[in-house]
Order: C-alpha cells, then sequence, then structure tokens
C-alpha cells in the first residue's frame, strides 16, 4: 500500500512534495490496562473492553461526538455472531448511530492497520475524524462444538417434519466426541504449530542465545516498572470498572522485581531443548486500544493539538512455514525507505515483543544485507539496532499482548513519547500470525 | 497400472521378510513425488551435505540455492568456500554446519559436490572421500549431484579426463543408490553460465525429479535469459501448445502445466474429441481437434492463438506420437509413413508456422524416446522418428539461441500408461526393472519434467536429451 502521490504537489520542492495535500493526524491514544487472560477483566468481552477504551479517548480527547465519522476497528478472537464488533462498541457508546463502523482483522498488527486505514480514510477525504483501535478479550474466546455435532443436529431440528422419534434417532447417533467442544489454541491454520514452536525455530535457525532473550525480557520488565513507577503511561490509560465493583487501573504482568537468575531457572515452554520460556514470551492478555486521527485542519479548527501523524507505512507478509515471524525485518525498512528516511533520521524503535527470541532475529535481520535486497527489495540494510536502543519503556512480555490492541498501545505510546522526550521520528514493527508483518514510520507533527 | 513390487516394497514388515529370505527379488523403493503447484521453499528442514574440492568454483550459487530452497548446509570446503556458504544462510536463517572429518547429519536429503575445481585424475580421490564416507547416511529417495566443468572445454588432457571420469562416476552412483530410490546427476557448468545453474539445481534436488537418475547435463549461457526466475508458478500467464493431449503423458503434462499457472492450447486428433474435450473443459483450454499430418493444421493453431491469446505463444509440448510396431521385414509402407509422419514431420511443420510467432524466451520441449537412443526391435519407424527428434533438437536450439528460446527434449523410459499395461506380463516385468530405481515411472514425472524445461529457469539448458528413464540400463 504505498503512499499516495499527488500530481498537483510536483512543483515543491521538499520532501513534502510527495505528501497528500489533505494530512491525517494523531491526536492522541488511550487504552484499557493490559491484565493476564482469566484474571481481573474475565468477565468483560471484547466489546466490552473496547467501550472501555473508548470512552477513555473521548474523556481525554473530548471531541463533540457529532464530528466524528466513523470507527476503524479491529479485533482477532472475534464473537462469531457479532463480528463487527467495532459498530457494537460505538452503538453502546452510544455515538450517533450515523457513524460508520467497520471491523478488521490483520492477526497482530490489527491496530496498526485500522490505524493506517484511518488516517488513508482522512487523506482520501473519506472522513475528517476517525476513531482507530481493538480490542480482545482470551479470557472469552468461544469454545466450538465439532462440526459433526452441527451436521447431525441441523437437518433434523431444522425440519418441520421432525418428530420426537427423530430426535430420539438423533441423539442415539451421536457420539462422544461429536460433544467435546474444541479447544482454542494459537495455533496456525496451515502448518498446525503453535506460535512459540515458529519462534523457537526461528531462535534456532538464527542462533539466538537464550541469554540473549531473558536480557531482552529483563530490560524490557525493568524500563515498563520504571515507566509506571514515573507515572509515564497515566496519560494512556484509562481505569476500567471491572463487573463485581473492582476498578483496574494498571497492567498486571509487568514483574519490575524480575531478574536473571530467576529467569533462568524457568524450563522451556516449547520444546524440550528450547530457549524460550514463560518470561521470554509474551502472555495471553486481555485489553482494548483506541486512537483518535483527525485531517490537520479540522484538528485545528476543532481546537486540538495534534502529536504525531504517519510518514509511511508498510504490510507485508511471509511463508509462514518457514520464518513466520521475521516479517518486521521486511516492513520496517520498507516504511522507512517510503518515508524517504534512513536510520539516521529514526529517534525511536518500537518493536512488539511477541517472544524475545523474535525481536533478535528481526534485528539480525535488519543489519543484514543480503537478507535487504532479497527479501525486503531494497538496496541496502536499514542497519544495526542494538537490543538496548529498543522499547524505550517496555514491549509486549511486561506489558501484555491483547492481539488487537498492541498496534494501538504502541503509536499511542510512542506519540507521547515524540512529545515528552522532544523527538522527531519513531518506527514500529509488529511481526503476526499467517506471517503478517507490519512498519510504521511515526513523525511528529 | 499399480506396479506390486513397489506396493509391497511399501511395507516395511514385508520388506523385511524378503529381506531375511534372500530371494533375488527387487525391492523397489516408492518414489517420494511432491503434490501441489513448485513450492517457495521445497527442502525446508532437509539437510543438505556439500563438499568442495580446491579451488572449485560453484560454492556461491549453491549456497544461494539451498539457503533460499530452505535446506540446512552442512559444508566441508574452503574457508572462502564455507564463507559464501555462511552469508547466503544467515540471509535465509539457515546457520551453516562445517562438517570437518565427521559424516554429517543422519539421512541428509542431498549430497551436492563441486568438482569443478578438479583439474587431474588424481584429484578424484577427494571425490570418492566425500561420498565414500557420506553416501550410506542418504535418505531415502535422497538426491545426489555432481558438479564439473564441461570435458570439452578442458584446457588439457588430464582436466578433461578428470571431467570425464566424472560423469561414469555419477551414473555409477546412480545405480548404486536406486534401490533407496534415490537418484544421481552431473550437471557439467560452462564457464560463464554459474548464473544459470540455481533453477536447474534446484528442480533436480526436488521430489519433483523423482524418475530422473543417472544423468549428465551441461548449463551453458548459449540462450539469452531472464534476468527474474520466479520460484513459484512459473508458467504464469504463459501460452502453451501441448500436442496430444487428450491422454496418457500429454493430459498429464497438460494438467501439470495449468496448475503452474499456463494458459493452454490443446491440439489432438478428432478421433480423440470425447477424451480431448474433457480435459480442455477441467483446464479451461482452448482445443482444436485436428490430424497434425494434416497440412493445414500448422495455420489452424497459428489462427487459434491469434484468436483466444492476440498471437502469443511461449511454449510448444511436442508430445503427439504414436507407434505402429512391427519387425521391419513385415513392416508395410503405411506403418512406416504414419509413425515418421506424425512423429518427425508434422512437427517440423508445425514448427515452422508456430516458431517465429513465439514470443522471446520462449521453449520448446520435444518427446523422444528411449527407443530413439538405443534402438528397439520391432520399431525400426518409432526408434527412427524419435532419434530424429533429438537429431533435430540439438540443430534447432542454435538457430533460436539469440531468442532467448531453449529447445529440449525428454526420452522416457518406461512409464506406466494404459498403453503400457496391456505389454505382456514378462516383457512389462523386464521393462519396469531393468533400471536403477527397479520401477517404471508415472507420467508425472515427465509431466514435471516437460514443465520444468519450459519455466524461465531452464535457460540453461538447451538442445539437450533428458532421459526419464530411472536410470535405464540401455542406450547412452
Amino acid at each position: 500500500m504505498p503512499t499516495k502521490k499527488t500530481t498537483t504537489a510536483k512543483k515543491k520542492t521538499s520532501r513534502a512534495k510527495a505528501a497528500p495535500k489533505r494530512r491525517a493526524v494523531l491526536i492522541g491514544g488511550m487504552r484499557t490496562p493490559f491484565v493476564r487472560s482469566f484474571g481481573q477483566l474475565l468477565k468483560m468481552d471484547t466489546i466490552a473492553l473496547g467501550v472501555e477504551a473508548m470512552k477513555g479517548l473521548l474523556e481525554r480527547y473530548p471531541v463533540p461526538y457529532k464530528e466524528i465519522d466513523s470507527v476503524v476497528w479491529g479485533g482477532v478472537v472475534l464473537p462469531s455472531t457479532t463480528v463487527n464488533i467495532g459498530r457494537e462498541i460505538a452503538l453502546d457508546m452510544a455515538l450517533p448511530p450515523t457513524v460508520e463502523c467497520t471491523t478488521m482483522t490483520r492477526a497482530c498488527t490489527t491496530s496498526l492497520y485500522t490505524a493506517a486505514q484511518a488516517a488513508a480514510a482522512i487523506e482520501r477525504g473519506d472522513a475528517d475524524v476517525v476513531i482507530s483501535g481493538g480490542s480482545d478479550s482470551l479470557s472469552n474466546a468461544e469454545l466450538t462444538m465439532p462440526r459433526s455435532l452441527m451436521h447431525k443436529v441441523a437437518p433434523v431440528a431444522m425440519s418441520r417434519k421432525s418428530g420426537p422419534a427423530d430426535y430420539a434417532k438423533l441423539i442415539t447417533q451421536l457420539k462422544p466426541k461429536d460433544l467435546v467442544p474444541q479447544r482454542p489454541a494459537v495455533k496456525e491454520r496451515t502448518t498446525g504449530e503453535l506460535m512459540g514452536e515458529s519462534a523457537e525455530k526461528m531462535a534456532v535457525r538464527h542462533q539466538i542465545a537464550r541469554e540473549a532473550q531473558d536480557a531482552l525480557a529483563l530490560q524490557s520488565h525493568h524500563r515498563a516498572a520504571a515507566a509506571v513507577a514515573a507515572g509515564r503511561f497515566a496519560d494512556e490509560i484509562t481505569a476500567v470498572d471491572a463487573p463485581g465493583g473492582k476498578r483496574v487501573h494498571a497492567d498486571d504482568l509487568i514483574r519490575g522485581d524480575a531478574s536473571l537468575e530467576k529467569m533462568a531457572k524457568l524450563r522451556p515452554a516449547f520444546a524440550k531443548d528450547g530457549t524460550l520460556t514463560a518470561a521470554n514470551s509474551s502472555a495471553l492478555t486481555d485489553g482494548a486500544g483506541a486512537l483518535l486521527w483527525m485531517e490537520a485542519g479540522k484538528a485545528k479548527a476543532l481546537g486540538f493539538t495534534p502529536k504525531a501523524a504517519f510518514a509511511a507505512w508498510s504490510f507485508d507478509a511471509v511463508d509462514p512455514g518457514d520464518q513466520m515471524l521475521i516479517g518486521p525485518a521486511i516492513s520496517m525498512p520498507r516504511s522507512v525507505h517510503r518515508a524517504g528516511m534512513s536510520l539516521a533520521d529514526i529517534d525511536l524503535v518500537d518493536i512488539h515483543e511477541a517472544f524475545a527470541a523474535q525481536v533478535l532475529c528481526v534485528l539480525k535481520m535488519l543489519a543484514n544485507e543480503r537478507f535487504a535486497v532479497e527479501w525486503a527489495g531494497l538496496d541496502a540494510a536499514l542497519g544495526t539496532i542494538a537490543p538496548e536502543d529498543i522499547n524505550v519503556h517496555g514491549g509486549s512480555i511486561p506489558l501484555g499482548h491483547p492481539f488487537a490492541a498492541t498496534g494501538a498501545r504502541m503509536v499511542s505510546t510512542m506519540a507521547n513519547e515524540l512529545v515528552l522526550a522532544d523527538k522527531a521520528t519513531a518506527l514500529l514493527g509488529i511481526c503476526g500470525a499467517g506471517g503478517v508483518s507490519a512498519g510504521v514510520v511515526l513523525e511528529r507533527v | 497400472m499399480s506396479d506390486y513390487l513397489v506396493n509391497l516394497g511399501a511395507n516395511p514388515r514385508a520388506r523385511k521378510a524378503v529381506k531375511l529370505t534372500g530371494l533375488p527379488i527387487p525391492m523397489p523403493q516408492k518414489l517420494r513425488r511432491a503434490e501441489g503447484p513448485w513450492e517457495e521453499r521445497p527442502l525446508l528442514g532437509a539437510a543438505a551435505l556439500v563438499g568442495l574440492a580446491e579451488g572449485s568454483a560453484l560454492a556461491d550459487p549453491v549456497a544461494h540455492t539451498l539457503a533460499a530452497a530452505g535446506a540446512d548446509a552442512h559444508v566441508a570446503g574452503s574457508a572462502d568456500q564455507l564463507a559464501a556458504f555462511a552469508e547466503h544462510g544467515a540471509a535465509q536463517g539457515h546457520p551453516v554446519t562445517e562438517l570437518a572429518g565427521e559424516e554429517g547429519p543422519r539421512k541428509p536429503r542431498a549430497l551436492v559436490y563441486d568438482a569443478t575445481g578438479v583439474t587431474h585424475p588424481r584429484e578424484l580421490k577427494q571425490v570418492y572421500s566425500f561420498f565414500h564416507d557420506r553416501l550410506r547416511s542418504l535418505d531415502r529417495c535422497g538426491r545426489v549431484v555432481v558438479l564439473a566443468r564441461p570435458a570439452a572445454e578442458a584446457a588439457d588432457p588430464f582436466a578433461a579426463s578428470a571431467r570425464q571420469a566424472l560423469e561414469g562416476f555419477a551414473r555409477s552412483v546412480a545405480k548404486e543408490i536406486g534401490r533407496k530410490g534415490a537418484t544421481a546427476q552431473i550437471l557439467f557448468v560452462g564457464e560463464g553460465a554459474e548464473g544459470r545453474l540455481e533453477p536447474v539445481l534446484r528442480w533436480l534436488l526436488t521430489e519433483r525429479s523423482a524418475y530422473v537418475t543417472g544423468r549428465p547435463l551441461t548449463v551453458s549461457a548459449g540462450v539469452a535469459a531472464a534476468a527474474d526466475v520466479p520460484p513459484t508458478r512459473p508458467l504464469d500467464g504463459k501460452v502453451v501448445l501441448v500436442t496430444g493431449a487428450a491422454q496418457g503423458i500429454g493430459a498429464e503434462t497438460a494438467r501439470v502445466m495449468a496448475r503452474e499457472g499456463a494458459r493452454l492450447v490443446i491440439v489432438d486428433h478428432p478421433s480423440q474429441e470425447a477424451p480431448a474435450a474433457k480435459i480442455a473443459d477441467e483446464l479451461g483450454a482452448a482445443l482444436l481437434l485436428a490430424d497434425v499430418t494434416d497440412g493445414g493444421t500448422p495455420g489452424a493453431i497459428a489462427d487459434l492463438l491469434d484468436e483466444r491469446f492476440g498471437g502469443a505463444l511461449d511454449a510448444i509440448v511436442h508430445n503427439a506420437g504414436v507407434t505402429r510396431d512391427k519387425m521391419l521385414v513385415n513392416m508395410a509402407e503405411d506403418r512406416w509413413d504414419m509413425v515418421l509422419g506424425v512423429n518427425l514431420l508434422a512437427l517440423m511443420a508445425m514448427d515452422e508456422v508456430l516458431v517465429p510467432k513465439m514470443r522471446d524466451g520462449g521453449r520448446m520441449v520435444f518427446l523422444s524416446s528411449i527407443a530413439g537412443i538405443a534402438g528397439n526391435a520391432g520399431q525400426s519407424n518409432y526408434a527412427a522418428s524419435k532419434a530424429g527428434v533429438i537429431g533435430y533438437v540439438r540443430a534447432l536450439a542454435p538457430t533460436v539461441a539469440a531468442r532467448g528460446i531453449a529447445v529440449n527434449a525428454v526420452a522416457p523410459g518406461f512409464i506406466e500408461t494404459p498403453m503400457t499395461a496391456r505389454m505382456p506380463f514378462a516383457n512389462r516385468e523386464a521393462a519396469r526393472r531393468i533400471c536403477a530405481l527397479s520401477q517404471g515411472g508415472l507420467p508425472v514425472d515427465v509431466a514435471e519434467t516437460v514443465t520444468f524445461l519450459s519455466s524461465p529457469g531452464a535457460a540453461g539448458l538447451s538442445g539437450q536429451v533428458l532421459r526419464i528413464c530411472g536410470g535405464m540400463m540401455l542406450g547412452a
């Protein structure tokens, strides 16, 4: 999805000549606390979580509801009877019923994708004010019954001619295996591999040591804990009142007291002699994140000060049977290239930590010249980025990873960081199931 | 069409029992064949052992071939050669292991030896050592490929001798490993043709070359090649003519080519209307029912191409053929005329009209036969026509090379078809077992080979005859 070029802008000389006339700018982002699945937010489904994030967003950035044109929402584990959860969230929020709503799904890159779609819609002139985001409640993933049950029951249940005898006969035909619900798992449909198994394979193939993985996880936990202690996330997280009266106000996966010694004691999680453990992998998490986008002129008219904008993005895919999570090593340099920048122009790097091993594989390939040419189709590698130089406030290992909310979290944190630390650009990367990936260059406006 | 010994051999208990009895019953290995379209990484997860003689030149293309195909390379070579493997391995996420003395991993899928540095027969010892220590570990249905420079390009008789020696070596290895379903080839890579090696080597290492073994092939740079060789769906958008595609090998070839993206034009005799229409319908192909010996047929094909594909033509597969077997002294004149007419004169007449229409980078594949190489009693007409094809292919190739058109022949050995199923049992049994793999090939083996020779990656091969014979003892 290359940045659209306008012909009329050709006369101007600067880099801005490739920029569209309309500019989508990010006003800000808000998210719910990210909490371990089957924990504090057990009773809230993905729609309820989405409502909380959007409510927090519109309280923090009070745009009049009538100005909102559309909602571009996302989810990965979607309720099968209400797939367009974006619409349900908007209705539960009592946004005007005329607000147009879409729900998209693109694995863990989902809310970077919905953000890009929001920006694109604004820059195309389809909308002036758009809320993007995503939510996931792994705690409320559906148990599905075997299809064989449906295939046996439906013809009887749906026929008007069915009598008691038919039902009696049906019962005799059911076998125990027809009645055992299928267990949900983070499994690839094409390869049958758990995502951790794919990451484990990549760790072996790129020779990423357990120590390096633990070190990155530790750094991430310590940084996240420090950020929480400093109140750095206060402007990004909205407290949630869970059913039962409990107020959930903070992420609950961060371990400020983590140490390499403790981590070293953990057993491998995905392979007998593996290097991936619960400590250097992200956990199943519930949460939601929302972003508010406006056309630059509209923002000004409504009195909002934008924080950032997408300079460029790249959405890509690789063979899930090979190196499923290597995609950011393609999407990140491509987005930098599309922004007309080089690594020297990038101030902050934020990479989704599905697994510490996967992040380290990506960093390794970002510096590999041949990889850049053969996989990303670029002339040169992006360059060397040290693990210490990424994820200044931690990543998905300590913060948690509600699949469809992680991109929104990253955009929100990095946009605030550009403002707070007075930086110009941030480079974001996310890998996802199915081998999809995303890269975004965020720039301050 | 099923081979009872292959079926028996697929049962491990039966295999063991036959071995215990010590009876001289061949136990052919059921060949591993790829299903579905070409894969991006056909060797994903497979180990490949690579040896490189001192001074060998192909470390870079071999390293890239293996890494890009998804194989894990275990390499014995010089520091420079290892560095090439390390570089390509790193970029594809396949760390390279150095093979220093030890055998390497168990059951490697491939053994590849770059002998382009061998300049004297006394240096052949390193080839012996590499394979002597490791051939036993080769996985069933594994692959051996020896790479060498063409003997004809040798600077002195010693080098020529060494290079020729490698061919004898590879052909023998093919015969030794055939019982485990494995194959061996030797690729002669001309100076300056290194860039053409990868797709050829890659294909030979896949399961798609299952029934090709003991073959010497020369990779040359004579045919202008496209810069970009797609690893998958090689015939995407290509307009391909297949004659005699109503049934048997022709039908299977059409199917495989359609699977790889080809837009097909099928020609068959009007007597084959029902099966031809069925396959054309199945593949969405344009169909022409015509006798290829009819003088109007080439023009009718050209008209059909104009009408359906704007005159485009990217590949021709001359598959249509007939047999009219009879001992020469008993052979009536019409049998001679018929076979020569269909198998040789007709394709020349078609080429006269169609070759000028072909787009640059085209491919021509001719169906020859082992009979055309070795001769066969009762087939003087058929063998003459199929040998004539070989002579034609060799002479035609250089005339169209500048247009990027590669011209090759395939020579199937014993292929399990309805035709061979009608052979007397004893003859059929003999024909099946007199090859290294101890079994007949399947139509799909020919189809996969023809498809590869029609692909952009086959630019390094032209004017050659590729036998698909399981290492048959007959002929050269």
